[in-house]
C-alpha cells in the first residue's frame, strides 16, 4: 500500500494509516510497485488527487486468536446486528475466519439480515441438551465459506432459555477445540440493555465494539455500558459511530463525530452514515458490503473491517459534506 | 424542400392528407372540373401565396419553395389587368401543380409506406424480445440446469467462470475513495468530505475512565437471587443481581461448582457433563419459577 504513494507522501493518509507501525513485507512491495502503470492515468484524473488500486496488500492481524469481540450498544436499535453482519462478511472476505455469534437469544435477526434465516436447524440450545452436536448447529454462509453463523436459541421456542455466561464460555472453548482450528475472530451480537442476556454476551469476550448514534440518549447508554465494560476487565473498546449524517452536521443539528468522541473519550473503530442501502440489504437478506458497486456505508463497514483486524483506530473523521468543487472546464465558462 | 412541399399539400388539402387515396380522388377532381376550380382558385390562391411565401420564409433552402412563391406572385398580382395572361399562367401554374401532386403523393405514399416498415420493424423487435425473455426466462427454470446450482448457493452466480482468485480490495485505496494531497478532504463514492484530525489524546482516554470508574461502580454479580431471597451473610452485596420473578433470563447458578465445570471445559467431542447440568438446572429453574409465576396471580 505504501510502495505506491508519492514518496513525499509516505504515510497514505491520515484517515486510515495507523498508530501501531505496520509495514508490510517487502514481497508484497515489490510485487505492488511491478503494477503496470497503465492503471495510473486512467485512475488519476485529477493530479492532487491519488487513488492507485491495491491487490495485494491484505490487513496484518493484530493480537492473539480468537479474538473474541462483543459488539454491543446498550440502546436498542441503534445497528448492532447490522454491524455484526457487515463486519463478519468483510472480515471473511478478507480472508479471516469468522463465527458470529448472535445472543440476542430473545429477538434474534442476525441471520434475517444474513439471509441465513432458512439454514438455521440446530442452535447452542439444542447442543447444550446434547440434541445435536456443535458443527450441526454452525451455519455456514456460502457466499464465503469461512463465515459462520450461530444462534443461541430458535425465535419461538416456547420456554424462555436460561442462558449463562459460562456456557458461552464454554462455546467459545469449544470452537477453538474444533478441527478446522482456531477461528480468527468470534463475534458476538449482543442484546440490547444491561440485563442478564447483555452479562452473558460480554462474558468471554476480550475486547468490545460499542456502536452509538450521534444522539444524547444512545449516547449515554453507551456511556453507561463503557463503564460496565471497564468494570468487567475490558479494557480494549472502540466505539463505532453509526447514522451520521454529515448534512445535519453542517446544519449544526447533529453532534459531529469529534463532538461524540469528546463526550465518550473512546478511539473510533468506523462512522458509517445514514444510508438507505441499509435498509435495502436489510430487506435482501444480503450484507451492504457484499454490494456491487459498494455503496458508501459499505465502504465505511469494510474500512471499520480493517482497522479491527490491525487494531487501528481513526485518526482524521469525515465530518462534513463539502460544496462539490467546479471541475476544470467551469473555469474557463466564468 | 420536402417540407414546404408537405406544407403546401396540408394547407390545399388538409382534409384528405390521413386517407391516400381519397386524396387522390379529390385531387382528380380538383384538376378535371375546371370550373369548380376557377370559383374557389383566388382563395386557393391567396392561401397557396401565403403557404408558399411563409414557408420560403421559414425554410427558404428549397428550390422548389423558392420558385413557387414567385409564381403564384405573378398570379396573384397581374390576374385582374390581364385575364388572358391569367389564363396563361393559370395553366402554367396548373402545370405546377399537376406536376406538383405525384411529388406530393411520393411523399405521401413514402411516409405511409415507412410508417408500415416502421411499425412491422418495431413489432418485429417487440416479438424478438418477449421471445427471447420467455426463452430465457424458460431456459432459467429449466429443471437441473446450472442455474439451479446458483440458487442452491453451490455455485456464486458473480463468480462463475473467473478462475483467479478474489484480490483483496483496499477500502482505503479503491477508485472509489480519493483522498486529496493536502489530507483535509475525502472524496466517497463521488461526494467530497472535509477531514477533521482526531484530538483525542491517551490521558483524556484515561480521565474519562476514571470519570466512569467512578460514575458507575458496578461488579459482575456472581449472585443471582430471586425476590424474596434472604441475602447470605458473607456475601459482597454489589455482587448479587435480583432476578424478577419473570424474567426470561436467569443467569448462572450459583450452586455449581465453576472450578470444576472450567476443568471440564476443554472437551474436544459433546458438551462438558458440568455444563449440560448447569444448563439443565438452569431449565429446571426457570421451569420453576414459570410455574411459581403461573400460579400465583
Ligand atoms: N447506517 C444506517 N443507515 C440507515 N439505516 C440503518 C443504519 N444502521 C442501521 N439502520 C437501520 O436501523 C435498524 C436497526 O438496526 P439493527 O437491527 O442493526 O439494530 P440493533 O442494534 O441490532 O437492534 P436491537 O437492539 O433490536 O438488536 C435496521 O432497520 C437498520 O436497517
Ligand atoms: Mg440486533
Amino acid at each position: 500500500m505504501l510502495s505506491l504513494q508519492p514518496l513525499s507522501n509516505p504515510k497514505p493518509s491520515s484517515l486510515y494509516s495507523s498508530s501501531s507501525s505496520f509495514t508490510p513485507p517487502n514481497s508484497l512491495s515489490s510485487k505492488t510497485l511491478k503494477t503496470p502503470p497503465a492503471f495510473r492515468p486512467s485512475r488519476n484524473f485529477y493530479p492532487s488527487v491519488h487513488s492507485i488500486l491495491q491487490y495485494n496488500r491484505k490487513p496484518q492481524l493484530a493480537g492473539d486468536t480468537p479474538r473474541v469481540v462483543v459488539i454491543t450498544s446498550g440502546k436498542g436499535g441503534v445497528g448492532k446486528t447490522t454491524t455484526t453482519a457487515n463486519i463478519g462478511l468483510s472480515l471473511a472476505r478478507l480472508g479471516f475466519s469468522v463465527v458470529a455469534i448472535d445472543c440476542d437469544v430473545g429477538l434474534r435477526n442476525l441471520d434475517l439480515l444474513l439471509g441465513l434465516e432458512n439454514r438455521v436447524n440446530y442452535t447452542v440450545v439444542e447442543v447444550l441438551n446434547g440434541d445435536c452436536r456443535l458443527d450441526q448447529a454452525l451455519v455456514r454462509d456460502k457466499r464465503w465459506s469461512n463465515f459462520e453463523l450461530l444462534c443461541i436459541s430458535k425465535p419461538r421456542s416456547k420456554l424462555p432459555i436460561g442462558f449463562g455466561g459460562k456456557a458461552l464460555v464454554w462455546l467459545v472453548d469449544a470452537l477453538k477445540a474444533r478441527d478446522e482450528g482456531v477461528p480468527d475472530f468470534i463475534l458476538i451480537d449482543c442484546p440490547a440493555g444491561i440485563d442478564a442476556g447483555f452479562i452473558t454476551a460480554i462474558t468471554p469476550a476480550n475486547e468490545a465494539v460499542l456502536v452509538t448514534t450521534p444522539d444524547i440518549t444512545s449516547l449515554r447508554d453507551a456511556d453507561r455500558v463503557t463503564g460496565l465494560l471497564e468494570c468487567d476487565g475490558i479494557r480494549d473498546i472502540k466505539m463505532m459511530v453509526n447514522r451520521v449524517r454529515t448534512d445535519m452536521i453542517k446544519g449544526e443539528d447533529m453532534m459531529s463525530v469529534l463532538d461524540v468522541q469528546e463526550m465518550l473519550g473512546l478511539p473510533l473503530l468506523g462512522v458509517i452514515p445514514e444510508d438507505s442501502e441499509v435498509i435495502r440489504s436489510t430487506n435482501r437478506g444480503y450484507p451492504l458490503v457484499l454490494n456491487k458497486p459498494p455503496a458508501l456505508a459499505g465502504l465505511a463497514f469494510e474500512q471499520a473491517a480493517w482497522r479491527l483486524v490491525e487494531q487501528d483506530s481513526m485518526e482524521t473523521v469525515m465530518v462534513e459534506e463539502e460544496p462539490k468543487k467546479r471541475g476544470f472546464f467551469s473555469f474557463f465558462g466564468r | 424542400m420536402a417540407t414546404s412541399i408537405w406544407t403546401l399539400q396540408l394547407h390545399t388539402v388538409s382534409v384528405p392528407l390521413r386517407i391516400p387515396s381519397k386524396a387522390v380522388d379529390f385531387r382528380t377532381k380538383y384538376l378535371f372540373d375546371y370550373a369548380f376550380w376557377r370559383y374557389t382558385r383566388k382563395r386557393t390562391f391567396k392561401k397557396l401565396g401565403v403557404v408558399a411565401l411563409g414557408d420560403s420564409f421559414t425554410n427558404g433552402d428549397g428550390k422548389n419553395s423558392k420558385n413557387l412563391p414567385d409564381e403564384v406572385m405573378v398570379v396573384k398580382s397581374e390576374k385582374r389587368s390581364l385575364p388572358v395572361l391569367l389564363q396563361q399562367t393559370v395553366t402554367k401554374l396548373q402545370e405546377s401543380v399537376k406536376s406538383l401532386p405525384p411529388a406530393t403523393l411520393l411523399v405521401k405514399k413514402h411516409s405511409g409506406v415507412s410508417l408500415a416498415i416502421g411499425l412491422s420493424t418495431m413489432l418485429t423487435l417487440l416479438v424478438f424480445m418477449v421471445r427471447s425473455y420467455l426463452a430465457k426466462r424458460s431456459r432459467r427454470n429449466r429443471p437441473g440446469s446450472v442455474a439451479d446450482l446458483v440458487r442452491r448457493g453451490q455455485l456464486k452466480s458473480d463468480r462463475r467462470g473467473i478462475s483467479n482468485p478474489l484480490k483483496y480490495d483496499d477500502p482505503f485505496n479503491n477508485p472509489l475513495v480519493k483522498v486529496s494531497k493536502s489530507n483535509s478532504t475525502v472524496e466517497m463514492c463521488g461526494k467530497v468530505y472535509r477531514l477533521a484530525p482526531v484530538t483525542l489524546t491517551k490521558e483524556q482516554q484515561a480521565v474519562h475512565q476514571k470519570r466512569r470508574s467512578r460514575a458507575y461502580q458496578w461488579k459482575r454479580p456472581t449472585l443471582f437471587l430471586r425476590e424474596g431471597d434472604s441475602v447470605p451473610p458473607d456475601v459482597d452485596p454489589d455482587t448479587i443481581r435480583w432476578i424478577p420473578a419473570n424474567h426470561p433470563f436467569a443467569t448462572t447458578a450459583s450452586e455449581i461448582d465453576e472450578d470444576l465445570a472450567q476443568t471440564n471445559v476443554y472437551q474436544k467431542h459433546g458438551v462438558p457433563f458440568r455444563i449440560q447440568a448447569e444448563h439443565e438446572a438452569l431449565q429446571r429453574k426457570l421451569e420453576a419459577l414459570q410455574s411459581v409465576s403461573n400460579h400465583s396471580p
